[in-house]
């Protein structure tokens, strides 16, 4: 028989993972920013809760995510991400490490009182919405290698649902806050982002907003 | 994309049903290490709780709000202005609520000044926040002990209780935190120590003294019971002493809180089942076994409903006998009642001396209770009045027959008490306090003052963790309140 496309179709946009969801409902609900509340609080809260929980389904998934297995930060079929090093050139590290980076990155961005003010009386630099669309491009790169490289894990793990959610928790979040430009969530035309797809399908089905 | 062709086809859509795209996957954690299928399953709990806790921490900060705008719209006295300022305030507090989500306070920002209390999984210090020099207690509990004794639902319940109430008859929580060893609990301090030690000093109060204490628990209980949490182990030692020698309730260690959660049973099924033991209909094939969170909030009857099903009743048996109701002991339902047949034997031992069930040992006391119509005997030399005794009677009697919140505060023991205003009145004992770290009405004494032992690594923690999840939550209705860090 023909091969269909279909068949190639990632298992994330197939039925029925492509519906699994741990929340059901409109994100509205916990994402639109509290009335009277201070805009920056509730942006800053909300990356500390997408980093820690991305981190924790990462963590889960880390002993298959190899130099071995992940040479490259892939996240679609001709999309590997390469990291900017100290001389500002742009190189191509194994996702593992990859993503060390990124994490540790995160984490002492979110630990520097400076950037993350935790103490009364500090307030956020004039930079943070700035700081804060990197991290969130950043942390987007590795839910889509997840997407790219370990669904078949997550779905063993019977985790899809959850981690579904989280991902659409973070672009329904990142839409409303223009945190995320579209370019980055789809890749371009050649290199497309694998799970960049979900944000069509997802749309479709009505789980994100137009 | 690395996917073996043997472990997903695509089904054929003819008439099936299904959509075009259906694939079916076997599932196996075969390849897996045991760290990460617990792992897994840890971090599918947390965040469902994440998840969960997002829901209802929206839907009461909205609460929050409209009560406030609502207040504001049918007040003619306030300014606009001053109205403005007030729903930018409301707006300030949450926003530092957020803020202390993302903060981590750890036992370096304490410094203990002196050990002033002692439990069975842990104790009770006197400290002082570092920075800012106020005076809290706190309270330590081991996570082994806990787990070993399955106490974890408790202390659940205990945070929960002490941070949902804002109220004056409630010991307040401020913050909790944990380490992998302990969990920590930060409380407001109450310097006149606890009813239990007045009682030693004391041995027995007059009728009006007694009157005033009972009276004062009877209303601390009732708030307790408002809140949907039953108390269970109200005893002398958990009645505590304010500045002003008014009383407060605390340790709600074994009040039952009615989260499921809090059962700590259903923490072994979920580990046992990712530990591989696993029922047949959760082993299916392409089975998504989850339990929808609904964020659509659409009226104010779901969030009742919601609220209602939070506080469901629990059976459970559990405690230290002399207060304790027959009900509890006895594997049947039981109500918030029990803790009225507790404050009976409280107001005995108040009046008498001892409490009425006392023996030789736990097991002769747990018989006693059980048969407490042979064993309550009002002894010869102590006098009572008829109406204390008829309360008693009223109190420690059996379930059906104890009279309710109405009846008790109408009982002619208390005629004259002003309920509405027993607080604002000069309390019996005032503590003389001379300054606010004075640990005077404390056995401190008695206590080993020795700093708590060096923590020490251990195995295990990952389960550990996950029985303790959701632990570190500051109750939002409490936020206020945390403003003093
Ligand atoms: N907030 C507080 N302020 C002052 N003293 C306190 C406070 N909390 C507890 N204490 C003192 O510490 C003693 C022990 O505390 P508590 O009864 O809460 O713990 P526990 O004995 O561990 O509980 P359990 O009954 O579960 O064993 C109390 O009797 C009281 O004297």
């Amino acid at each position: 028989s023909p091969v269909t496309p279909i068949a190639q179709k990632p298992l994330y946009l197939c039925s029925p993972f492509v519906e699994a969801a741990l929340v059901k409902g409109n994100f509205k609900t916990i994402v639109v920013l509290p009335k009277y509340v201070d805009i920056m609080e509730w942006v800053a809260v909300n990356v500390f809760d997408f980093y820690t929980n991305l981190n924790e389904f990462y963590g889960v998934i880390s002993e298959c995510c190899t130099q071995q297995s992940c040479p490259t930060m892939s996240a679609g079929q001709n999309l590997n991400y390469t990291w900017i090093n100290q001389d500002r050139k742009s190189v191509h590290l194994a996702a593992p490490t990859y993503i060390d980076y990124v994490m540790t990155w995160i984490q002492n961005l979110l630990d520097d009182e400076n950037v993350f003010p935790t103490k009364s009386g500090h307030d956020f630099p004039q930079s943070f919405p700035s700081t804060v669309k990197h991290v969130y491009r950043q942390l987007l790169r590795v839910f889509a290698h997840i997407y790219h490289a370990h669904y078949p894990q997550i779905l063993h793990l019977r985790s899809e649902p959850h981690f579904n959610s989280l991902f659409a928790h973070f672009l329904a979040f990142g839409r409303e806050y223009e945190l995320l430009d579209i370019k980055d969530v789809k890749g371009a035309a050649n290199s497309p982002v694998g799970a960049g797809m979900l944000w069509e399908r997802w749309r479709e089905m009505g789980i994100l907003e137009g | 994309m690395q996917r073996s062709s043997s472990q997903s086809t695509t089904s054929s859509s003819s008439g099936s049903g299904k959509p075009a795209d259906y694939v079916t996957f076997e599932r196996s954690v075969a390849g897996f290490s045991d760290d990460a299928v617990h792992r897994a399953k840890a971090a599918q709990l947390k965040l469902e709780h994440f998840y969960k806790v997002a829901v209802e921490a929206a839907i009461e900060r909205n609460t929050r709000r409209v009560e406030l705008e609502r207040k504001l719209q049918i007040d003619i006295m306030t300014s606009e202005d001053r109205k403005h300022r007030q729903l930018q305030q409301l707006g300030k507090k949450e926003s530092t609520y957020l803020r202390l989500r993302r903060t981590r306070l750890g036992l370096d920002d304490f410094r203990t000044v002196k050990v002033i209390g002692k439990g069975a999984f842990g104790e009770v210090r006197l400290v002082q926040k570092t920075d800012t020099g106020k005076i809290y207690a706190m309270k330590t509990l081991k996570k082994e002990e806990m787990l070993k004794k399955d106490q974890l639902a408790h202390v659940r319940a205990e945070r929960d209780v002490l941070a949902e109430s804002n109220s004056h008859w409630v010991v307040q929580l401020f913050y909790s935190f944990q380490d992998p060893q302990t969990l920590y609990l930060i409380m407001e301090f109450l310097p006149g120590g606890d009813l239990m030690t007045m009682l030693i000093k004391y041995d027995t109060f007059s009728e009006d003294v007694t009157r005033f204490y009972i009276a004062e628990c009877v209303l601390a209980i009732d708030t307790v019971h408002k809140l949907g949490f039953i108390h269970r182990d109200i005893k002398p030692d958990n009645i505590l002493i304010d500045k002003d020698g008014h009383i407060k309730l605390s340790d709600f260690g074994l009040s039952t809180g009615f989260h499921k959660q809090h059962d700590s049973s259903y923490y072994q099924r979920l580990l046992d089942s990712s530990n591989g033991v696993q029922s047949p209909a959760a082993a299916a094939r392409n089975s998504v076994m989850v339990n929808a969170i609904h964020l659509t909030m659409s009226s104010k009857d779901q969030i009742a409903t919601w609220k209602a099903n939070r506080r469901k009743l629990a059976y459970s048996t559990v405690g230290t006998p002399d207060y304790i109701a027959p009900e509890i002991f006895q594997q049947k339902g039981y109500g918030n009642e029990c803790d009225w047949w507790s404050l009976g034997a409280i107001m005995f031992e108040c009046l008498v001396g001892y409490p009425p069930f006392c023996s030789e040992s736990t097991h002769d006391t747990y018989q006693k209770i059980i048969q407490w119509q042979y064993h309550l005997v009002f002894p010869d030399d102590v006098h009572l009045s008829r109406e204390a005794e008829d309360l008693i009677r009223r109190l420690i009697t059996s379930q059906d027959r104890r009279l309710n919140i109405e009846q008790i505060k109408n009982h002619p023991f208390f005629y004259g008490v002003e309920w509405d205003t027993i607080r604002l009145i000069d309390a019996p004992f005032v503590p003389h306090l001379r300054s606010i770290t004075d640990t005077s009405y404390f056995p401190t004494d008695e206590i080993d003052q020795a700093p708590a032992e060096a923590p020490v690594a251990d195995l295990a923690d990952a389960q550990k963790d996950l029985a303790f999840l959701g632990y570190d939550i500051y109750s939002a209705l409490s936020c206020c309140r945390l403003f003093i860090f």
